[in-house]
C-alpha cells in the first residue's frame, strides 16, 4: 500500500505528490472494502440476546424457497428415525439453511414428552397414536395430523445357534412374551430344549413394543416385564447375538443390515410360514406387518419450513430411499391422498 | 525382594526392622497403578487403530515414512536426551507452540464462523480498545480522581461496547414489559461505539478487519515482551511492524497455502510471533540452539516422506478422522459423516458453562472461606451448606438432567435441546465441583500471610484481593478446567434437556438448537451399520478426548505460569 511512500518525492510538486498518492490510495482501499450486510451482521447477536427465548421455532420461515430458513424439530419412534433422518439429510441439501433435527425417543416418549407438551413439530410412530395421547396434546392445543408413510415388518429374531426353531405361530409367541407365560423353549414345545428364554425388546416408550402387545400378545394380556427393554435396536440385535437362548423382536430395517448376526424366524398367521421381507409385507402374507407413521402438528404445519419439510417427506415416501433403508414405502395412492391431506391441513 | 526368614532370620529379625510388609505394599501399589494404565492405554490404542487406519496404507508407506520422519525424529530425540537436555526442552517447546497456536487458530475460526462474525470482532475489538484509552487518558490527565476514575473505568467500556443502557438489558425489559401489558418501557438509549461501527457502509475488506482486530493486539503483546526483554521500544515496534506484515502477507500467502487469506491472518498471527519470541530468547541466551534443528527436522521429514510416497506410488491410509471428518455435518453414510455441528456446539456450550458458572462458583468459594461466619447458629447454617455442597457434588448426572428439564425448561421456558439449555444443565452439574475445588485452593493460602496483610493495616477486600486470590488462583484454575473437562464428556444431562440425536446445523447463537460431541457419539453407538459404531464413533471419540487433553494441557499451562509469577 502507497502509505509508506517516502521524502524521496521532493522534487515532484506538493500537488501531484497529493493527487498521485491520493488516486492511487483510493483505487487500493476500493479493492480492501467490502459492503457491510447487515443480516448476516446481526444474526447470531439476535438469537443471543433475545431474552424471551420462548419461540425461537417461529422465526424465520420465508416464501422464497432458496432463502427458506427456521427449524424443524422430529421427535419420535426409533423405529420411523432412519426414515426421517435420511429424509432431513436429503431435504436439507436442497435448504441448507432449515435445520431439521431428529431425535430417536421411543413414539410414546415423544408424544408425551416432546410433541404434545408443543416442543416438537413432528412425531415418529410406529403405532396409531392413543386416545390419551390425543388429549394430553389437545390440553396443550396440539392438534396432531397422521400420515401413514410407510410399513414395516415387525421381525422377531433368535441366535444363529437356535436351529430348533425356525417358525412360530403368533399363538406361540403371545404364550412366551406375556406376563405369567412361558419361563423355558420347553414350556412351549415339548422338542424345545430345556433352556430358558433370554428375552430382548423394546421399551414400553416404544410404539413396536405397543404394537406387539396390542396386536401378538393380545389386548387383555401384558407384555411380560422379564425382558431386556432398550430404545437401541442395536443392543437388541448384540444381545440376542450373544445368547444361545435369546429372542427378540425389532424393525425389520435392524435386521436387513445385521442378516447373518442373527436368524429371523418365519410366522405361521394361519396360512403357512412367511419369513419377513419387503414383498411379503407388501403383499399382506406376513402377519406382523404394520403400518408406520408421522404426526404433525397443525400449527407447526403453518409453518413455511415445515410445510415444506413435509411434503418433502410425504413425495419421498414412496421411493425407493425408504426401501433401501428397509421398509415398504407407501403406495402412489397413499402419497397422493397424504399429499391432499397437508394440503388441506396447511390451508393450501 | 528380601525376605529375612527362617531360623537364623529371628534372631536377626530383632535388630533389622523387616521391609517385607513394606516392599509388598510397594509392589501392590505399582500393580494397581500399572494395571489401570495399560487397561486404558489399550482401550485408547484400539480407538486409534480404529480411527486412524494405519493399516490400510501401502507397507511401503509406512517404511518411507519410519526412514524419512521416525528413525530421524528419534535419533535426534535420543541425542538430545543423553547428552543435550536443553535442547531437548527448546526441541519440545519449538514443536509444541505451532501445534498449540493453530490449535487456538481452530478455536478462534470457530468462533468467527459461527458464533460472532468478523465485523463483530473488529467492532468489538475497537470499541475496547477505545474505552481502554479513555481510561489511560483519564489516568494520565487526572491522577488524583480515585472515585472519578471508577466511574470512567465503568462507564467507558459500557457505553462503546454495549450502550446505555446496554442493547440487550433494553429487549429484556421491554419483553418483560410487553408480556405485562405496560408497552415498551425503554424508548431512548445511547447507541454504542460497537453498533456504530458495524452500522458503517462500507468497512476495510475481512481480512483487514482480522489483522486489525487480532494481529495488532496479539503482535501488540508480544512486541511488549521483545521491548521489555531487549529494553529497546525499537525492536519492540519492529516485530510489531513484521508480524503484521507476515499477517497482511496472506493476500498472496493464503490462496497459495490453500487457507485463503482471513485463514492465513488468522493461523499465521496465533503461531508465528509466540514462535519467534521463543526463538529469539533461545538465540539470545545462547542455549539449546542445537535444539531448533527439531522442527526443521519434522518438517523436513514430513515433506521428504509426502514427496517420496507420490514418487513410489505408495497408496497412503484412509483414516476416519481426518479434516473432512472435523468439518463435515452428520450423515447417514458413514463415508460423509462428520463432527463439525457437534464441535461448534460443545465449544459453545463450553463458553456458556465458563460465564455462567466460574462468577458463581469461584465468588461462593471466596464467601464461604473468607467471610462466611464459623462460629455460632450462622456458623452451623454455613456448615450444613458445605456438607451439602459436597454430597451435590456426587449426585449422578441424570439427575441434574432432570433438574435442568425441570427448570431451565418447564419453568423458565428456554426452548428445548437448545444449546444454552445443555450447557446450563451441565453447568449446574460441575457447580459444586468448581465451588470444593476453589475452596481448597484458597484454604491453601497460609493463614500467616492473611495475617500479615491485615499487620499492614490492609482491609479485608484488599487482603483478599491482593494476598489470597492471586495465590489462590493458579488452584482454582486447575479446578475448574478440569471440572471442564468432565463437562465436555457429559451426555445424560443433555438427552433429559432434549439435545437431538442428529443435528446438521451447527448452532450460530445460544438460543439455537444445539448438537454437543457426546450426544453424537452415543449416536453413532446405536446405529446399525457396523461402519458407524467402529469407524466413525472411533474418530469421534478421538476428536473427543484431543479436545479434553488441550484443555487439560491448557489448565497446565496456566498454573504453571501462575506459580512462577506468584
Amino acid at each position: 500500500m502507497p502509505q509508506d511512500t517516502g521524502r524521496q518525492f521532493d522534487t515532484v510538486s506538493r500537488r501531484n505528490f497529493l493527487l498521485g498518492t491520493g488516486a492511487a490510495g483510493a483505487v487500493a482501499l476500493a479493492g480492501c472494502t467490502q459492503e457491510v450486510d447487515d443480516g448476516n451482521g446481526d444474526g447470531g447477536d439476535d438469537s443471543g440476546g433475545g431474552g424471551g427465548g420462548d419461540d425461537s421455532g417461529g422465526g424465520g420461515g420465508s416464501t422464497d424457497s432458496d432463502q427458506l430458513s427456521g427449524q424443524v424439530i422430529i421427535k419420535g419412534s426409533s423405529t420411523v428415525f432412519p426414515v426421517s433422518d435420511t429424509f432431513a439429510e436429503l431435504f436439507m441439501e436442497e435448504h441448507p439453511q432449515v435445520n431439521v433435527t431428529v431425535d430417536s425417543t421411543g413414539s410414546g416418549g415423544g408424544f408425551q414428552n416432546h410433541f404434545c407438551p408443543g416442543e416438537s413439530d413432528i412425531n415418529g410412530a410406529s403405532r396409531p397414536i392413543k386416545e390419551s395421547e390425543v388429549e394430553q396434546c389437545s390440553s396443550n392445543g396440539v392438534e396432531p395430523v397422521e400420515f401413514e408413510v410407510a410399513s414395516d415388518a415387525l421381525t422377531m429374531a433368535v441366535n444363529n445357534d437356535a436351529d430348533w426353531v425356525d417358525c412360530v405361530t403368533p399363538a406361540e409367541l403371545s404364550q412366551i412374551w406375556r406376563d405369567g407365560g412361558a419361563d423355558m423353549w420347553s414350556d412351549v414345545r415339548d422338542d424345545w430344549p430345556d433352556q430358558e428364554f433370554r428375552l430382548f425388546g423394546p421399551s414400553s416408550a416404544s410404539g413396536t413394543y405397543d404394537w406387539f402387545s396390542e396386536n401378538i400378545i393380545g389386548p387383555d394380556l401384558r407384555h411380560t416385564a422379564d425382558h431386556q427393554p432398550t430404545e437401541e435396536d442395536e443392543t437388541i440385535v448384540r444381545g440376542i447375538r450373544d445368547n444361545a437362548a435369546g429372542m427378540g423382536y425389532f424393525g425389520y430395517a435392524y435386521y436387513a443390515s445385521n442378516p447373518e448376526q442373527v436368524k429371523a424366524l418365519e410366522i405361521d398367521g394361519g396360512q403357512g410360514c412367511t419369513p419377513p421381507g419387503l414383498d411379503t409385507a407388501k403383499d399382506g402374507s406376513y402377519p406382523m406387518a404394520r403400518p408406520l407413521f408421522i404426526y404433525a402438528s397443525e400449527s407447526s404445519l403453518q409453518r413455511e419450513e415445515v410445510y415444506e419439510f413435509m411434503r418433502f417427506y410425504l413425495e419421498n415416501a414412496e421411493t425407493d430411499t425408504v426401501s433401501e433403508i428397509g421398509y415398504v414405502p407407501s403406495s402412489a395412492e397413499q402419497r397422493d391422498q397424504n399429499l391432499a391431506k397437508l394440503e388441506e391441513v396447511a390451508g393450501r | 525382594m528380601a525376605a529375612p526368614e527362617g531360623d537364623a532370620g529371628i534372631a536377626a529379625g530383632t535388630r533389622d526392622v523387616s521391609r517385607v510388609k513394606g516392599r509388598a505394599f510397594e509392589a501392590v501399589c505399582l500393580a494397581a497403578t500399572s494395571a489401570g494404565l495399560v487397561a486404558v492405554l489399550i482401550l485408547l490404542l484400539f480407538v486409534a487403530a480404529d480411527a486412524f487406519r494405519p493399516f490400510s496404507a501401502d507397507p511401503g508407506w509406512g517404511l518411507v515414512y519410519f526412514l524419512t520422519l521416525v528413525v530421524p525424529v528419534l535419533g535426534l530425540a535420543g541425542y538430545y536426551y543423553l547428552s543435550d537436555e536443553p535442547a531437548g526442552e527448546v526441541a519440545y517447546a519449538t514443536a509444541g507452540i505451532p501445534v498449540v497456536g493453530l490449535l487456538a487458530a481452530g478455536a478462534m475460526v470457530v468462533l468467527v464462523v459461527e458464533l460472532i462474525t468478523i465485523i463483530e470482532l473488529f467492532a468489538t475489538v475497537l470499541a475496547a480498545g477505545l474505552a481502554l484509552a479513555a481510561i489511560a487518558l483519564h489516568a494520565r490527565l487526572r491522577r488524583k480522581a480515585a472515585l472519578e476514575r471508577l466511574g470512567v473505568m465503568i462507564l467507558a467500556p459500557t457505553v462503546a461496547i454495549f450502550g446505555v443502557p446496554p442493547a440487550e438489558v433494553v429487549t429484556l425489559l421491554n419483553w418483560a414489559a410487553g408480556e405485562l401489558g405496560a408497552g415498551t418501557l425503554v424508548t431512548t438509549r445511547v447507541t454504542s461505539l460497537r453498533e456504530l461501527v458495524m452500522m458503517a457502509p462500507v468497512l476495510p475488506a475481512d481480512w483487514i478487519l482480522l489483522v486489525l482486530s487480532l494481529t495488532l493486539p496479539v503482535a501488540g503483546g508480544f512486541g511488549l515482551l521483545v521491548a521489555r526483554r531487549r529494553d529497546s521500544r525499537r525492536d519492540g515496534l519492529a516485530f510489531l511492524g513484521g508480524a503484521v506484515a507476515v499477517a497482511a502477507a496472506g493476500l498472496v500467502a493464503g490462496p497459495l497455502t490453500g487457507l485463503g487469506a482471513e485463514g492465513w491472518v488468522i493461523a499465521s498471527t496465533f503461531t508465528l510471533p509466540p514462535l519467534a519470541v521463543y526463538v529469539e530468547g533461545v538465540l539470545r541466551r545462547r542455549e539449546g540452539v542445537a535444539g531448533l534443528v527439531f522442527p526443521v527436522v519434522l518438517v523436513g521429514g514430513v515433506l521428504l516422506g509426502a514427496v517420496l510416497v507420490r514418487q513410489l506410488g505408495f497408496a497412503a491410509p484412509d483414516p476416519w478422522l481426518d479434516p473432512a471428518f472435523i468439518l463435515d455435518v452428520p450423515s447417514r453414510t458413514p463415508e460423509d459423516a462428520g463432527i463439525y455441528p457437534a464441535l461448534v456446539g460443545s465449544v459453545m456450550m463450553m463458553v456458556v458453562i465458563v460465564v455462567a458458572i466460574f462468577p458463581v462458583g469461584v465468588g461462593a468459594a471466596i464467601y464461604l472461606e473468607e467471610y462466611a461466619p464459623s462460629s455460632g447458629l450462622a456458623g452451623k447454617v454455613v456448615t450444613l451448606i458445605e456438607i451439602n455442597i459436597g454430597n451435590l457434588a456426587g449426585v449422578p448426572s441424570v439427575v441434574y438432567g432432570l433438574l435442568g428439564l425441570a427448570l431451565f425448561i418447564r419453568v423458565v421456558n428456554f426452548p428445548t435441546g437448545t444449546v444454552i439449555v445443555g450447557a446450563l444443565a451441565v453447568g449446574l452439574l460441575i457447580l459444586p465441583i468448581v465451588i470444593i475445588s476453589a475452596q481448597e485452593a484458597i484454604r491453601a493460602v497460609p493463614d500467616s500471610h492473611r495475617q500479615a496483610s491485615y499487620g499492614m493495616g490492609a482491609t479485608r477486600w484488599q487482603t483478599v484481593r491482593r494476598v489470597v486470590l492471586p495465590q489462590a488462583l493458579p488452584g482454582i484454575l486447575t479446578g475448574t478446567i478440569l471440572a471442564l473437562g468432565r463437562a465436555i464428556g457429559e451426555t445424560a444431562p443433555l438427552l433429559m434437556v432434549g439435545l437431538a440425536a442428529s443435528v446438521r446445523l451447527a448452532p450460530n447463537g445460544f438460543f439455537d438448537l444445539g448438537a454437543a460431541m457426546p450426544r453424537q457419539i452415543l449416536t453413532w453407538s446405536s446405529e446399525f451399520e457396523a461402519a458407524f459404531r467402529h469407524g466413525v464413533l472411533a474418530a469421534g471419540v478421538v476428536t473427543l478426548v484431543a479436545v479434553l487433553i488441550i484443555m487439560n494441557a491448557t489448565a497446565i499451562v496456566i498454573r504453571n505460569k501462575y506459580q512462577r509469577e506468584a
